[in-house]
């Protein structure tokens, strides 16, 4: 196995596979997995409803044995040593998984004591996540009764409990409202600081965006792209720039041609009276098209800069929007919430 | 150690749950009661042949009762299973190092515990209604069907992992419930019934369970239908607990 002396590496699969059956039919949720996460970042597993990323989630947290292939995470072997795993990994689930019939503090007591703390160094590690989480106020309740933010600050608290070197989490920011949702990041970001790895999956493109120091792009169960954001949002698509001369609009395709000639511009595209221009960098391109509208004496009602989104990598990769992948019907069950709208 | 620790712990969990769920202690207890205050007349007025002579009707009811209450006890396992996998809390138990064997027994623990201190109010109020107690065979009849119940409760957990849904685990359960209990004997001696009806109380695990536990309460330690009862009855709690943890070490939604 290949390692590099820096960064480490956290998570390293190769050639992972797993398939379901479906109605007495093989459904290959994974097919071919490669990925190797450095350590101390947010990873970011990006892809739609069916694309294979609960499942691949599952194989790297051994809750799920792959057909084939090989995985380590956290240095050990997910199918020779699961136990060794188990004790560094951290996860929350897609379900959540804290206990509604038992208190918050229940909960973090229980979950300690698993991973093998004293008595008096778990009730020791639960106030100091009470205090982190923000809990306080209702740790001493049955967690039925929590609202939906409460709860996942509960199993965050859950998942980091025992300081695990890599913490998965499963759609972490579904279902909730836009201040805990805003929350979370805050503490992921957190966590990342203080040195834990976090792979995450999603299929909020902005979650991937925002949150992730690197990411990987999943669709049919393979990785299609990886990188940082600003790279792959870079090597696919660029700046867009939109602009809307005063003229008429059959004087656009003459200027779209002189336009098409400018340095920095990949590429040109009319639509709705506008012309598109892909460029590479907008900095220098927005000054070079500009000047050349000046020197030719071209008014211009408006123009903006269209920001490029994971969504145009998708798009570039795969032929279709990741807002239209993963409609009801296109992957296994094994991923839930299939047919969710995806948000803007 | 770290074993019956996590085992401690997780049987804990499962008290808690259901301390705060009074309403499974109440059927718990009513139940086998409404039995003995409405079934028992019944049999009195039935009673008069061999295998249920009149004047002991209690000394064969009641252990077919206590059998009844370990059945009911292991048997709702399943139905909070279902609700702990859709709820991920099995999911995140099992990215633990906690041992898979471990969360089964704390179900299980907890299903026996829930099976005796009933038992025991059973056999305080038969007692007041002239039922002949010959202590040692009642303490190893609770020691068998204490078994029993474990042996329900391992496979209630595990058919809830297998079948993930309320309604199979319902239909399952139902199903199987009266001719398991009906061919045990339980409510009345299969002795009274055609040979066909005897030789299919053969086939069925829980005869021997019965059997044994009558001969124990009626005092007969050292009958071989207990020595039966006890290996046919271990054998089943073994067997359902490797199916419980080989289903907890795979459970999945």
């Amino acid at each position: 196995m290949p390692v590099t002396e820096s960064p480490p590496i956290a998570i390293q699969a190769h050639g992972l596979r797993k398939s379901f059956r479906v109605k007495k039919q093989a459904v290959e949720a994974v097919s071919g997995l490669d990925l190797i996460v450095a350590a101390g970042q947010i990873f970011g597993f990006l892809g739609p409803n069916g694309a294979g990323k609960t499942t691949t989630l599952r194989i790297l947290t051994t809750l799920l044995p792959a057909d084939a292939g090989t995985a380590f995470v956290a240095g050990a072997d997910v199918v020779r040593s699961p136990q060794q795993v188990r004790s560094r990994i951290g996860y929350v689930g897609q379900l959540g998984g804290a206990d509604g019939s038992a208190t918050g503090v229940e909960n973090l007591l229980l979950q300690a004591r698993l991973y093998g703390m004293t008595a008096a160094a778990a009730a020791g590690r639960a106030k100091e996540l009470i205090e982190l989480f923000d809990l306080g106020a209702f740790a001493g309740r049955v967690v039925r009764t929590y609202s939906g933010g409460q709860r996942r600050r509960l199993e965050v608290a859950l998942g980091i409990l025992h300081h695990p070197q890599v913490l998965f989490l499963d759609e972490p920011s579904t279902g909730l409202d836009p201040q805990n949702r805003a929350n979370l990041w805050d503490q992921i970001r957190q966590l990342r600081d203080d040195g834990t790895t976090v792979f995450l999956t999603t299929h909020y493109l902005d979650e991937a965006d925002q949150l992730s120091d690197r990411l990987a792009i999943v669709d049919h169960g393979r990785v299609i792209a990886e990188g940082t954001p600003a790279q792959l949002k870079q090597r696919y698509s660029g700046d867009t720039i939109v602009l809307t001369p005063t003229g008429p609009p059959d004087s656009l395709p003459p200027l779209e041609r002189e336009l098409a000639g400018i340095p920095f511009v990949r590429s040109t595209r009319i639509q709705d009276g506008s012309i598109r221009l892909a460029v590479t960098d907008a900095t220098p391109s927005m000054a070079a098209v500009f000047g050349a509208l000046a020197d030719r004496g071209i008014g211009i009602s408006a123009a903006s800069l269209a920001q490029p989104s994971l969504d145009d990598v998708f798009l570039h990769e795969t032929g279709r929007s990741l807002r239209d992948a993963g409609a009801p019907g296109g992957g296994p069950a094994t991923d839930r919430q299939a047919g969710e709208q995806v948000p803007a | 150690m770290t074993f019956a620790l996590q085992s401690g712990l997780f049987f804990r969990r499962k008290l808690l749950e259901t301390l705060r769920q009074p309403v499974w202690i109440i059927t718990g207890l009513s139940t086998p009661l409404l039995y003995l205050a409405l079934f028992e007349p019944l049999l009195r007025s039935v009673a008069g042949s061999p295998s249920l002579p009149a004047g002991h009707v209690l000394d064969v009811f009641v252990p077919g009762i206590l059998a009844l209450v370990a059945f009911g006890a292991g048997m709702g396992a399943g139905w909070v299973v279902i609700w702990e996998l859709d709820s991920g809390v099995i999911e995140r138990l099992r990215v633990t190092p906690a041992s898979r064997f471990a969360l089964l027994l704390g179900t299980v623990l907890r299903d026996v515990a829930m099976f005796v201190l009933p038992g025991i109010v059973v056999i305080g109020i038969a007692v007041g209604f002239g039922f002949d107690a010959h202590w040692a065979g009642l303490a190893l009849m609770f020691v068998l069907l204490a078994l029993f119940a474990a042996a329900c409760s391992a496979t209630s957990s595990a058919l809830g992992i297998q079948l993930k849904q309320i309604g199979s685990l319902a239909a399952v359960v139902t199903g199987v419930q009266l001719p398991l209990t009906l061919l045990s004997g339980i409510l009345l001696p299969l002795s009274l019934g055609p040979d066909w009806l005897r030789v299919l109380g053969h086939l069925n695990p829980m005869y021997y369970t019965v059997q044994a536990a009558r001969d124990l309460a009626a005092g007969t330690v050292t009958a071989t239908a207990v020595g039966t009862g006890f290996l046919v009855t271990g054998a089943a709690a073994a067997l359902a607990m490797w199916w419980g943890t080989r289903s907890y070490q795979r459970a999945m939604t």
